[in-house]
């Protein structure tokens, strides 16, 4: 069984809800370490401008790069359920070797500032997930653009798009996320 | 709604509703609110001022010290130069029922009275606009009824950001899924136009009545509006359809007319005018923004008369504009206590509804709230009621909300004595003789409806006690009460059983201790609720609570004000500092100050989970950037003849040419050499107020310059 993300960018109002509701419930302090981050997509030029947003943590991919690289075996998906963790003891650490980091296409494996960091990323709230309950970011969608959940499920209630303004599709990795895509109509100029 | 976890009486995680539907998610706000009750600057204990007024230079006190000196100040500007010096400023630092500033206010009416402001940043153009034409604030349909709607109209409206009760956005994006066609007015594309548009019409702040009115042109000379509706639950139209048409000043308001004040292409205004009258039923809603203008109830009022010229009033899917409150959950709040004494007989102010009940506080005893500066600066001598000698600050960020910081500064350290009740070390804290260290809504129990209507009630359970020496503001006025020789300030109640009293009074609780249990009461109704459903159902039983009965296009109330700046029927009139001033040959940029994404206002100021998510910056168009030679992220000076701002700018294609903007609610850090490091958009905003009151936030001119 593979876990995912169904991301709905035709919802999502860009407000940041999913992203403090992680650190609040992992007690993350502000700063370089964003589990799960917002970004801004903005194309196009005055007046036809097209604005997405896209909520981002890591994905869970079928073929973790950041598994393969790393030297040591800290990185596991479990086979259960397909969430990738990492094994924080074992980590040799951002200042020894952080190749995970640079080999995520999203950068999602990440280091905080203070020395001999290691590795934190996404673990799919683990212990939320243990009690039946959806990750935190998912329950504090305050418009339901976010839901989670075994990816066979979420793609028979949501299609199968694979990739959205803002995220590309990548073969290697195989992220476990499908999309809803937000329609460029505001790059369109009604006739005059 | 928040459910907060708590362990050893500290507040460890914040979750939100997660039970039946609807839920009621809360925001980012409420979600990072652990970081504002454990913020580094809270305030742990009274302190009294040391160095310079303003200086933020403070020692710890003892509470009886404080409540001493305050008492004994109280007593001596009373006696000195009586109850109207005391100047009251609350704020909306607590929404809820029983506590916050009003603890004040019940305290210093006993004491004799004080003098208070009029005028609501928010609102108080629509709200004029609202009784002038409909009699009421309660003009707003329930949220659901959106789904009713075929084409939604959203002007200057950004509930992606304001969030306009929990629910609002969530239907909005229902509405767009099941096809509803929305159209976003704005001059920029908001997160609410990048989600729900299907189209995006920039228009220049406070140009927005000039595009109405045009609309209005479009209608008549095709004969598109519906005259049965005018002609049965109108007056005026015909007074309002001579100005459109010229016939009474000799200009006709075509979209031509139009697009060279708006800058939107009279095309477009056609098509839309064409689309709005000929769509049923549509819901054009009048966003608070557009109004927070030097002449901000003529948009508000020029809506309206839309809505009632297409028959979009007190149908389902409709929408009448106005205030725009649903009210189907009663307001819950303490009884009113006894009438401030210095307000008692006063005459009323010139251009207020003084006849109609609700509509404001038509007393001209009070101060507008952004005259609050000029009248302690000049006091009677200026025009004012008072002369006001001391400050009591409560629940507000007196002055950091309020425009024109610079003289506002000037203002405070020209007073004898200034107060605040605070949590946080805030701008205005600074400027505290006494410095209060109040609870936040965490640390106490209290109830609470939503403002806009929407149909549920909480609880607000206490999380925590109060942490450090922090009182509740109706603690710390009652051990004041007991040395102004005031008894019983707490009415003969304890708190909590004020708490059932105004819950229960709500009529929509009826099991008190039910509803504390659970936090929440979500209320079942059959039907939406549709503002002046009856009035249209049966009009000859359900007059409009105006002086016709019917909604008045043409205000004989407004025209015996006789003021050229408060037409009767709405107009497009240039605005003070608005589009085409001549100002703007020096300051040709036109600033708005809107909401922050990560704020409510100023309150969540240095929350860091917050302060990450958007950084404050000036909005710039990438035309306005490149005359300047301004490039994204570089440092600008943004000034007027008020003030100077330094700070950093967004170059973007999703503001309008010729517009900048800048959130408000940012602290204000005046330097050395009088300029402000705190990105306070109010240190350029002007203390001047429209004739029915509305602040003049979004017609403001600038020029800005790479640093």
């Amino acid at each position: 069984m593979q876990l995912g993300f169904y991301i709905d960018q035709s919802r999502c109002i860009g407000c940041h809800t999913c992203a403090v509701a992680c650190k609040d419930w992992h007690d993350i302090p502000a700063g370089a370490v964003n589990w799960r981050r917002v970004v801004t997509i903005e194309k196009g030029q005055y007046p036809a401008v097209f604005v997405a947003f896209l909520s981002l943590s890591c994905l869970h991919c079928a073929e973790p790069a950041c598994m393969s690289v790393c030297p040591i075996d800290a990185i596991e998906k479990r086979e259960c359920d397909g969430i990738v963790v990492v094994n924080q003891e074992a980590c040799l650490g951002k200042d020894a070797c952080g190749v995970c980091q640079e080999a995520c296409p999203w950068g999602m494996p990440q280091f905080g500032t203070e020395p001999d960091a290691k590795m934190q990323k996404c673990h799919f709230c683990i212990d939320r997930w243990s009690e039946r309950r959806k990750p935190i970011c998912v329950e504090a969608c305050p418009v339901w653009a976010l839901d989670a959940g075994p990816l066979d499920e979420l793609e028979s209630r949501h299609g199968v798009l694979r990739e959205v303004d803002g995220l590309k599709y990548d073969e290697r990795n195989r992220p476990s996320v499908i999309f809803k895509a937000r329609e460029p109509e505001l790059l369109k100029l009604p006739p005059s | 709604m928040l459910k907060v976890h708590v362990a050893n009486g500290k507040i460890l995680r914040i979750e939100t509703d997660d039970g039946n539907a609807p839920q009621l998610r809360a925001c980012l706000r409420g979600r990072a609110y652990r970081q504002r009750v454990y913020s580094a600057d809270r305030l742990q204990y009274p302190m009294k001022r040391t160095g310079e007024r303003g200086e933020g230079k403070f020692e710890r006190t003892s509470w009886d010290e404080a409540q001493d000196t305050i008492a004994k100040e109280l007593v001596r500007i009373r006696d000195t130069y009586g109850n109207a010096s005391i100047m009251y400023i609350p704020g909306a630092g607590s929404q809820a029922a029983l506590h916050g500033a009003q603890a004040v206010e019940r305290l210093l009416a006993k004491f004799g009275g004080y003098t208070r402001f009029w005028g609501v940043p928010s609102f108080e153009g629509a709200l004029f606009a609202s009784m002038a034409s409909y009699g009421t604030m309660m003009t707003g349909n329930d949220r659901e009824d959106l789904l009713n709607s075929k084409l939604i109209i959203m002007w200057g409206w950004n509930p992606a950001v304001t969030i306009w009760d929990t629910g609002t956005i969530p239907t909005l994006i229902k509405a767009k899924e099941k096809g509803v066609r929305i159209v976003c007015i704005d001059p920029r594309l908001t997160e609410s136009v990048a989600v729900l548009g299907n189209e995006w019409i920039p228009i220049r702040p406070s140009t927005d009545a000039a595009m109405l009115i045009a609309m209005a042109y479009v209608m008549i000379e095709r004969k598109l509006q519906d005259q049965k509706f005018l002609d049965t639950y109108t007056v005026g139209f015909d007074r309002f359809r001579d100005y459109v048409m010229g016939t009474e000043d000799n200009i006709s308001k075509t979209p031509a007319w139009a697009e060279a004040i708006t800058g939107v292409p009279q095309a477009t205004i056609e098509r839309l005018a064409l689309e709005y009258a000929t769509t049923k039923p549509a819901a054009l809603i009048p966003g608070w923004g557009p109004a927070r203008m030097s002449l901000g109830e003529q948009f508000s009022r020029a809506a309206i008369v839309l809505a009632c010229m297409t028959g979009n009033v007190g149908i389902e899917g409709g929408y009448a504009g106005g205030f725009m409150r649903a009210f189907h959950s009663r307001e819950m709040g303490m009884p009113r206590g006894i009438r401030n004494p210095v307000e008692v007989g006063s005459s009323y102010r010139p251009n207020s509804l003084y006849k109609l009940r609700g509509a404001g506080h038509p007393t001209a005893a009070r101060v507008h709230a952004v005259k609050i500066h000029d009248a302690i600066l000049q006091g009677k001598a200026g025009g004012y009621p008072c002369d006001p000698k001391m400050a009591y600050i409560v629940a507000s960020s007196y002055p950091n909300s309020y425009p024109n910081i610079n003289k506002a500064i000037a203002a405070l350290k020209s007073l004898e004595f200034v107060v605040v009740h605070e949590q946080r070390m805030t701008p205005g804290a600074k400027f505290a003789d006494v410095l209060l260290p109040v609870n936040t809504f965490m640390e106490r129990e209290d109830v609470i409806s939503p403002w806009l209507g929407s149909p549920y009630l909480l609880h607000m359970d206490k999380a925590i006690d109060s942490i450090y020496e922090c009182k509740t503001d109706r603690d710390i006025c009652d051990e004041l009460a007991t040395r102004l020789g005031i008894t019983d300030y707490r009415e003969g109640h304890i708190d909590e059983e004020w708490l059932k009293l105004i819950a229960e009074a709500s009529g929509d609780v009826q099991d008190y201790d039910e509803f504390k249990k659970k936090g929440v009461l979500k209320l079942k109704k059959e039907r939406p609720f549709v503002a002046f459903r009856e009035q249209i159902d049966d009009p000859n039983n359900n007059p409009f609570p105006t002086f016709s009965g019917k909604a008045e296009i043409y205000s004989e109330h407004i025209a015996e004000m006789n003021n050229p700046m408060l037409p009767p029927a709405p107009k497009y009139i240039p605005a003070p500092e608005g589009y085409g001033d001549p100002l703007s040959q020096k300051y040709p940029l036109q600033l708005m100050s809107t909401h922050h994404k990560p704020a409510t206002h100023s309150s969540l100021e240095k929350v860091p989970w917050l302060e990450e998510v958007e950084p404050r910056r000036l909005w710039v168009n990438a035309v306005d950037a490149k005359a300047r030679g301004i490039s994204d992220g570089d440092e600008v000076l943004v000034f007027n003849d008020r003030g100077k701002i330094l700070m950093k700018t967004k170059v973007t294609e999703r503001i309008m040419p010729g517009v900048v903007n800048l959130c408000q609610g940012g602290w204000f850090d005046i330097s050395e050499d009088g300029i402000d490091l705190g990105a306070c958009a109010n240190t350029l905003v002007t203390d001047e107020h429209s004739p029915g009151g509305a602040w003049s936030t979004n017609t403001v001119l600038v020029e800005v310059k790479k640093a």
